[in-house]
């Protein structure tokens, strides 16, 4: 197989804040080949946003990388080494601020943000917002730079782009601007789409029109995508290969169709599960049980052996690796002590929110009422 | 076009305001103690003089047979003679309505040529010392008295160091013979300007203060925006971001504050005009009420009325001229 486009290593991001340090992408790995559609999967908080905004070196006060590589084609995005005294630096392979700015962003690598609604600004004709950016990332003229726009607003199915070239944000619907923001990301010819769950604020048809949309044009540009959404329904219509993301960390990894055919982790078995299906009422549906634990305190040993109907003692001490285990070309990886050798089998099952704890719960609570 | 439209609208919603401005000072005016007879006539009158003034000037009316007719009068600009001045109130604030506002248009300028770049660049080093010096420049500018900083002024600037003049305030439309020292228009103005310096500040400072702090924070928000990561994700510069894609936006919680600060502003000319000995409508307004020249009084209030209906409206325009999506309906 040719070299991945991106290679994400190990990255480690956290954000320093008055409550402690919060380990928001605690250590995660994946690449995207060429031509790839890569889904980022996992409920909300489990940082799939961080992932994305790391890789871009987007991350805000008080946040920061701290570790871990990222590498496009030939450059370091990010890179780390040690330093004489031992203590972690940037490497100097390292892209500089600048170099970011003006040969990654836009130009290789294009983002398409969670909120379509917040990402335009209000105060300038949407053309011209879409016009500056290829301005910046083409080497084109700017009566070139609004043709491209007109064009590319018409591939993506704005009605009439000549004159809603002009308009501002407030004037389109909400599935409108998120064309808009596809129509921004395509037309800088990147070879990477990183899309942070850009139907997730737009009602079901138009999501599928999207979704419709981008593969399409996927097919026609050869653009890789990283789609970022917690929604398996969406993974199993347009992604090629897919990471789960559990608290910080990925925890399987798989092409998409072993993914649902030959689930391997307990975590994505739950999230599989509770896709809602038309037969089902609303007391049938399976949510996971339990909230996802805080970033700044993970729980020790398998983060998810909290909520894990699988959990047995042994989760709750030792770290699963993440591994494959399947020995297929492509690899099916996993982070689950189930597929180890430490003693699984043997260990006692474990009282969680998804086996047995709010029963537990009901017992404790009768026991404080006797008193 | 739309914003014509809009533009027109607005200046037909301000008619109503203006006629409740004029009737709210009407009925104050009235209902202050005092009788402008006794004024004119002095202690003692003879009941006849009493009522001959009474008959002169209509105040044996009812109130509401007054009301109308000074409604009348005022619509065709006719605001009465000044009992104190004896001359027509028009000609009294023709005079000195631009003496004032010369005052409020430059300490306005100068608060906004100073606090726009100071909140800039205080959200910019967010928490850095530029920002800390900033911030306790508007906080003391937030927190003294216009008229202590006037007077401090007056006494380092004009009798220690002899650097700006405290009194004899010049207009820089006044004709060079009128003005000591002067042979060309450029001369009137340059003294004017030189004049204008301690007033302005005097004036200008709680101004700026508010802005710097509208500023600032509103810049930061915007910089904490979804827009404004996208920008910064196409590899929009910071220094572009900052002009471009955050500053519009962020202006508009100034432009509203800057519309409010006029009431506030007022206030001041008239503690400024008083510390600088200014000839203008501050003092006028308080030269009315001392005397109880009650067509004086109604005349300069209706005017700080309507010079503050205008300045909201001008507020609005440029708010709908910055924001778009005031001006242009959803609809289409
Ligand atoms: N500015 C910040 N300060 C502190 N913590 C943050 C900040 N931004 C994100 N986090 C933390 O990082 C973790 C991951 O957040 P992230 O936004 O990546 O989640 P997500 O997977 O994108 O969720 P969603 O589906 O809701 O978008 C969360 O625990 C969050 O609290
Ligand atoms: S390691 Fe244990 S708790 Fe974690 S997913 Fe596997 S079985 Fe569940
Ligand atoms: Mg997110």
């Amino acid at each position: 197989m040719s070299e991945p486009l991106l290679t994400v290593e190990n990255l480690q991001t956290q954000f320093f804040t008055e409550e402690g340090v919060v380990r928001a992408v605690d250590g995660i790995s994946f690449e995207v080949n060429e031509g790839e559609i890569v889904g980022l999967v996992g409920e909300s908080g489990a940082g799939k946003s961080v992932a994305t905004s790391s890789i871009m070196r987007l991350v805000e006060n008080p946040g920061e990388v701290v570790g871990g590589t990222v590498r496009y084609r030939d450059e370091v995005l990010v890179g780390f080494e040690e330093g004489p005294d031992g203590e972690r630096r940037r490497s100097p392979e390292m892209l500089s601020e600048a170099e970011m700015r003006t040969r990654i962003r836009g130009r290789e690598i294009a983002i398409i943000f969670q909120d379509p609604m917040e990402s335009l600004n209000p105060v300038f004709k949407v053309g011209d917002q879409l016009r500056e950016f290829i301005e910046i990332n083409r080497e084109v003229s700017k009566a070139e730079a609004r043709e491209i726009a007109v064009d590319m607003l018409r591939e993506v199915g704005i009605p009439e782009p000549e004159e809603r070239y002009d308009d501002y944000p407030h004037q389109f619907s909400g599935g409108m601007r998120q064309r808009v923001l596809i129509a921004m990301a395509l037309a800088c010819e990147p070879n990477l789409i990183i899309a942070d769950e850009p139907t997730t604020a737009l009602d079901v048809t138009v999501e599928g029109q999207i979704l419709d949309l981008v593969r399409d044009l996927q097919a026609k540009y050869g653009t890789s995508f990283i789609w970022v959404t917690h929604d398996m329904g969406v993974v199993a219509e347009i992604c090629d290969r897919v990471n789960v993301m559990y608290l910080g960390e990925i925890v399987e990894q798989a092409e998409v169709d072993d993914l649902f055919y030959d689930t391997k982790h307990p975590y994505t078995e739950a999230l599989l599960r509770s896709i809602p299906r038309p037969d089902q009422t609303v007391e049938e549906l399976n949510p996971i049980e339990g909230v996802m634990p805080e970033a700044i305190n993970p729980p020790p040993g398998c983060r998810f052996h909290t909520r894990c109907p699988d959990a047995r003692e042994v989760c709750r001490r030792a770290h699963p690796a993440y591994q494959d285990v399947t020995g297929d070309e492509p690899p099916h990886r996993v982070s689950c002590v189930k597929y180890e050798d430490v003693g699984y089998e043997d260990s006692d099952p474990l009282e969680t929110a998804a086996t047995g704890a709010f029963g537990g719960g009901l017992v404790e609570a009768r026991g404080e009422s006797d008193e | 076009m739309s914003r014509l439209r809009y533009a027109a609208g607005r200046l037909l919603q301000s008619i109503p305001v203006v006629l409740g401005v004029i009737t709210i000072t009407f009925l104050l005016t009235d209902a202050i103690p005092g009788d402008p007879v006794s004024i004119m006539l002095g202690p003692s009158p003879s009941a006849q003089q009493a009522a001959a003034i009474r008959a002169k000037f209509g105040l044996d009316q009812p109130l509401h047979v007054r009301y109308v007719n000074y409604l009348i009068d005022v619509i065709r600009l006719d605001f009465g003679q000044s009992l104190y001045y004896g001359v027509p109130v028009t000609q009294k604030i023709l005079e000195r309505l631009p003496v004032t506002l010369l005052l409020l248009v430059s300490s306005f300028t100068f608060a906004l040529v100073t606090a726009v770049p100071l909140g800039v660049i205080s959200a910019k080093r967010r928490n850095k010392p530029t920002d800390h010096v900033s911030r306790i420049v508007a906080l003391f500018g937030v927190s003294t008295p216009s008229f202590w900083i006037g007077l401090m002024l007056i006494i380092l600037f004009a009798y220690k160091i002899r650097l700006f003049p405290a009194t004899d305030l010049v207009m820089p439309w006044a004709h060079p013979s009128a003005v000591d020292g002067a042979s060309t228009q450029l001369e009137v103005v340059l003294t004017a300007l030189h004049h204008l310096v301690l007033p302005t500040i005097t004036l200008g400072t709680l101004q700026m203060a508010a802005f710097t702090r509208i500023e600032r924070s509103s810049m930061l928000e915007v910089l904490g925006q979804e827009y404004v990561k996208l920008a910064r994700a196409y590899g929009v510069s910071e220094g572009k971001i900052l002009r471009k894609h955050a500053f519009r936006n962020a202006q508009l919680p100034l432009i509203t504050i800057v519309g409010l600060q006029l009431t506030q502003a007022l206030g001041g000319a008239v503690l400024t005009e008083t510390v600088f000995s200014i000839n203008g409508m501050g003092r006028l307004i308080i030269t009315a009420i001392n005397n109880q020249d009650y067509l004086l009084v109604m005349g300069t209030t209706l005017m700080f009325g309507v010079v503050f209906v205008v300045g909201v409206i001008v507020t609005d325009l440029s708010y709908a001229y910055v924001d778009p999506r005031v001006s242009y309906d959803d609809t289409d």
